[in-house]
């Protein structure tokens, strides 16, 4: 469960990124985010994320309220919550097993634990043949996916993806918002950004639409 | 410990481990600046402390010398009673002939092929005489000189407190500049220390965002590169200490006893040790957590 209340961001000497957000978005609920770019998808995403402080107003999530989130809860925070990144945000240097197993070890999941949830992940998401590859060796779409799969293998409360489906064909697109619909079927809470109105429409799902800043329908 | 808590100390472990091997590059390099800084550094302190305990030595040493007639020579002992007698002085030492030459023998180590031609001993018997220290002071050690002189039996009194002390104030000198000095090359080594760390913890900042961005805490972050630091640090102080004993031994057998001082150990072995390891790992642990504060906040 995600509550915003009157948040506001405005970053120093530019124009106000977010103004006057109330939103409500119950458990178990798929929202998309829409608007052009620019519009404060991303950032209304980070501020749920707590990598962004708003500049008024509050924040309650899993019935606690913020104005702004401590950062010695924030890590605490963010095992609850599986972020996907627009640029994905992958260890180079790391195979895509080791990047999924990270999220699971900062929890200090025991390591047999660790091998078997990420084997099952990787092959939910159908990457179970490239877990000792590195993510420079991955296609676009499947780097995304690996990055899905590192947000999805804790089991997290909330789903926070940003631009999920940005590099990927629709067939891949499709194939990626039906996972995030089997997890929200589940009772996982997931927010799509996303400025693809053809799955938008698809899907048919509760949207709202960011413009400048402010919530437009 | 809890599964969990194993479970944590288990990948910080293995973490630490394999960023070191992965990151040999940066960890050679700053071991080795780590070494070159703690030696240069280790270096100054000891030519300080070194200049230090010269000084000191000074002040406690012989401030007169009374040559004996050699026709006195058997009357060593009611010679040396008439001299306590004399106000002022405070020990009186006997330095026989042979004695005399002993020492100027080991003085010349090295170069004992001046002394070859001498047939006879030309040194005279003297006495070592110090004062209180009260008399310290070129006026009244000349006053005390004065007395001994006028003692029939004696050839000469040589003081050096003049000497002495023109010494002693350029080595004071020379102690302020190098403190002021060291200053300056602990500071710069710092830079240097926290530069480099820096730089090795810059070229992995997507690393450190990352894992903050998937719930790590601070304290599982920072862990590897802490032990990291640690280990870094003691590769550096150790690679200083060999440094150090080799240039030492490589001077030891070169330098003649009277600048002896500037390659001496200033304490004991262990000490020096301990100081120089200690030092590193310290530097390692406080430039790793410096270096990475600011890569936390995200």
């Amino acid at each position: 469960m995600i509550q915003m209340f009157h948040v506001s961001k405005s970053y120093e000497g530019g124009l106000p990124a977010l103004q006057d957000i109330t939103l409500k978005i119950p458990k178990g609920e798929f929202l998309f985010i829409t608007g052009p770019s620019g519009a404060g998808k991303s950032t209304l995403l980070k501020i749920m994320f707590g990598s962004e402080a708003p500049t008024e107003g509050q924040i309650i999530l899993d019935g606690r309220n913020y104005v702004r989130i401590p950062s010695a809860e924030l890590p605490e925070l963010r095992r609850r919550i599986g972020f996907v990144f627009q640029d994905f945000k992958l260890l180079p240097n790391k195979t895509v097993f080791e990047n999924v197993a990270l999220s699971l070890k900062v929890m200090g999941v025991a390591p047999s634990d660790v091998k078997r949830r990420v084997a099952r992940m990787l092959s939910y998401v159908k990457l179970q043949h490239r877990a000792n590859f590195k993510p420079l060796q991955l296609s676009g779409g499947e780097q995304q996916r690996v990055a899905i799969a590192r947000a999805l293998v804790k089991d997290p409360a909330i789903i926070l993806a940003d631009e999920p489906t940005g590099n990927l064909d629709p067939a891949l697109s499709i194939q990626i918002i039906e996972l995030f619909k089997e997890v929200s079927s589940r009772g996982t809470t997931v927010v799509v950004a996303t400025h693809d109105k053809m799955l938008i429409e698809k899907y048919a799902r509760r949207t709202v639409a960011l413009e400048g800043g402010r919530l437009v329908g | 410990m809890s599964k969990k808590g194993s479970a944590d100390f288990f990948y910080i472990l293995s973490d630490a481990f394999r960023s070191l091997r992965e990151n040999i590059g940066t960890t050679i390099l700053t071991s080795f600046t780590l070494a070159f800084s703690l030696s240069i550094f280790s270096l100054f302190v000891f030519v300080i402390m070194n200049l230090n305990g010269v000084v000191e030595g000074w002040g406690e040493k012989t401030q007169l010398v009374v040559y004996m007639k050699d026709s006195q020579a058997l009357q060593v002992e009611s010679s040396k009673a008439a001299v306590a007698k004399v106000p002022g002085v405070r020990s009186v030492e006997f330095v026989s002939k042979e004695e005399a030459l002993e020492r100027l023998t080991e003085e010349l180590k090295g170069h004992e092929g001046i002394l070859d031609g001498l047939d006879a001993n030309p040194l005279p018997a003297s006495f070592e005489v110090s004062v209180h220290e009260e008399f310290n002071q070129p006026e009244r050690i000349a006053e005390v000189a004065g007395r001994i002189k006028a003692l029939g039996w004696v050839e000469d009194v040589q003081y050096s407190m003049e000497w002495v002390e023109k010494l002693s104030a350029f080595v004071r000198f020379a102690q302020l500049s190098a403190i002021v000095i060291g200053v300056f090359l602990g500071a710069a080594t710092l830079f240097i220390m926290s530069n480099t760390i820096r730089l090795a913890v810059y070229a992995r900042k997507d690393e450190i965002e990352i894992m903050k961005l998937v719930g790590a805490s601070d304290m599982y972050v920072k862990a590897p590169f802490v032990l990291e630091g640690l280990i870094q640090g003691f590769f550096g102080g150790l690679l200083a200490l060999c440094v150090l004993a080799l240039g030492r031994y490589a001077l030891l057998g070169s330098v003649p006893s009277y600048l002896r001082f500037a390659v001496e150990l200033p304490f004991g072995a262990p000490v020096f040790l301990a100081a120089l390891i200690g030092g590193g790992m310290l530097m390692g642990v406080a430039g790793s957590l410096i270096s990475m504060n600011r890569f936390l906040k995200v």
